[in-house]
């Protein structure tokens, strides 16, 4: 087929196989703890070899003859798990801000911009709080729960670092958001470039520029996602207290709108949640989404109760059986796409 | 980044976990995302790095367990490297970065999936084409289980010398699963068709 892959003459070529030599001492009798540091001090020197070794060792566990996995070695590994959790855990602790800033929280439905004394601002959104600390070398927010954009003053000296939960992000000087979320957090860069790593995998960054966005998971696992320029500029409507909607799918818009208000909305129709839906709404008037579904797709609402509004079929479903509402649902939803 | 010998073993441990699930999910379809690669015109040495890259996503990941389909999963990671590689080289026009989506990518069946699972055959058929002496070296140690010292008390050698046709065993396969694979793949095809199609 192919020419060989790799001359061992490149850099590439160079890795894959010192990376082979240390599988086979790996395989070799009598592997020791200063063996093991050798091999961190290898990998740690440059960031392709890390994959360069688990290509090359699954290259060789390949050939074992594959074992049925007693329950015995599952219990082993989960204990492994928990040992790396605690050994994360103690990681992160050296990532941990000394107190002594300020900390900022927004309630359900309130937006804040806080200029901070750097000259950046912070918007920070809906049921957000976090925490500044401005200090000679670093400038750091730590994100506890929600979501803020920031705009940040240059400062080659002192980058900008936020935190959210295991995920970092540092900028100089350059626009972006973070919000926080279980198991990790999105980014969306507006402007500049940001770079952004794992807290307990410090030696490897990935860069994100104006206009992309990612989801970072706690584990390094990287999302990221290229859209078009609007799509950014939609994502970040909060910032002027609205919800732009292309295309979304209702259940989407629906957590959106929970966020920003006490009055949630509830979706009492599950085969409402996929279809897509299109428009600008006010963050504060999820009665106005209630109605625009009612308007698109024929659905009942229920406003009688005051800290909820209930979208589809209620309780009563003796009136819909005969008209077979999937179909016309469907056909309402299409003709909202323009 | 971590340190202590603790640390060590669960490092030791976790690489190892890794590399099963690599063996057993990657592995096999490694060739498929390569003549993607090719399809969307990448040159070989950039394939290779992209590769490498995507190899070391995965190093990082603290857990694969949670990764419901692991070949699309490995496939993603590759194609936003490309991705990301074509616009920071500002010639490439846009219109080409849209285009990458169009090469679909050979998407292993369910079937295919569950043959790369069972990739061991294919395994055995590699070791096969390995230059003798690593060969004779490799089958004791991967089919008849014995350490590397005791094939070195076995074959009257040093463990170093053992070590180093392992060595040479693990270069070659490395180069066999990404290139040879196609044929491997195809071989395996005509077994379970009994000899019916040939590309």
């Amino acid at each position: 087929m192919t020419g060989p892959v790799t001359g061992s003459g490149n850099r590439q070529g160079a890795i894959a196989d010192e990376a082979a030599a240390w599988v086979a001492r790996l395989d070799a009798d009598g592997w020791s703890a200063d063996d093991e540091a050798q091999l961190e001090r290898w990998m740690a020197a440059d960031p392709r070899r890390r994959g360069a070794l688990l290509h090359a060792q699954a290259c060789w566990v390949a050939l074992d003859p594959p074992a049925p996995r007693p329950r015995a070695t599952v219990r082993r590994r989960g204990l492994f798990m928990a040992a790396g959790g605690a050994l994360a855990a103690s990681v992160v602790g050296g990532f941990l801000w000394l107190a002594g800033g300020t900390t900022y929280r927004t309630e359900i439905g309130e937006i804040r911009r806080v200029p901070l004394a750097d000259g950046s601002t912070a918007t920070i959104n809906s049921d957000t709080q976090l925490e500044v600390t401005l200090a000679s070398r670093r400038r750091e927010v730590r994100i506890n729960s929600g979501e803020a954009w920031f705009r940040v003053a240059k400062d080659p000296a002192r980058p900008f670092v936020v935190e959210a939960g295991q995920v970092v992000v540092q900028a100089v000087g350059t626009a972006f958001s973070v919000r926080r979320r279980d198991g990790g957090a999105d980014i969306i860069v507006t402007e500049g470039v940001v770079q952004v790593w794992a807290a307990q995998a410090d030696g490897y960054r990935t860069s994100l520029i104006a206009g992309q966005s990612a989801f970072f998971g706690d584990n390094a696992a990287v999302r990221i996602s290229d859209g078009p320029p609007s799509a950014v500029d939609r994502a970040l409507a909060w910032r002027s207290g609205a919800i732009d909607l292309s295309g979304q799918t209702v259940a989407h818009a629906v957590e959106d709108f929970n966020r920003y208000n006490r009055r949630k909305l509830v979706l009492a129709d599950p085969r409402l949640a996929g279809e897509q839906i299109d428009g600008i709404f006010r963050t504060d008037d999820p009665e106005g989404f209630a109605k625009a579904l009612h308007d698109s797709f024929g659905v009942p609402l229920d406003t009688s109760d005051a800290a909820a509004i209930r979208i589809g079929r209620g309780k009563n479903i003796s009136d819909v059986e005969g008209t077979s509402p999937l179909t016309s649902l469907h056909q309402h939803g299409k003709e909202t796409r323009p | 980044m971590a340190g202590g010998t603790a640390g060590g073993a669960i490092d030791a441990a976790r690489r190892r976990q890794t590399a099963v699930w690599v063996a057993r999910e990657i592995l096999p379809h490694e060739h498929r995302v390569r003549a993607w690669l090719r399809r969307a015109g990448t040159a070989p040495e950039d394939s290779d790095e992209l590769i490498q890259e995507a190899y070391c996503r995965l190093a990082m990941l603290e857990a694969v367990d949670h990764i419901d389909s692991p070949y699309a999963y490995f496939f993603s990671i590759v194609r936003n490297l490309l991705v990301r590689r074509l616009k920071r080289q500002r010639i490439v026009p846009l219109e080409t970065i849209a285009e990458i989506d169009a090469y679909h990518d050979d998407r292993p069946s369910p079937e295919q999936l569950a043959a790369g699972r069972l990739a061991y055959g294919k395994a055995l058929d590699l070791i096969a084409r390995l230059p003798e002496r690593c060969r004779r070296i490799v089958q004791l140690r991967k089919i008849e289980g014995w350490s590397q010292r005791q094939i070195a008390e076995h074959l009257g050698t040093t463990e170093k010398a053992v070590e180093k046709q392992v060595w040479l065993g693990v270069r070659f396969l490395r180069q066999a699963w990404s290139q040879a694979e196609q044929d491997a793949d195809d071989l395996m095809g005509e077994h379970e068709q009994r000899g019916g199609r040939r590309r």
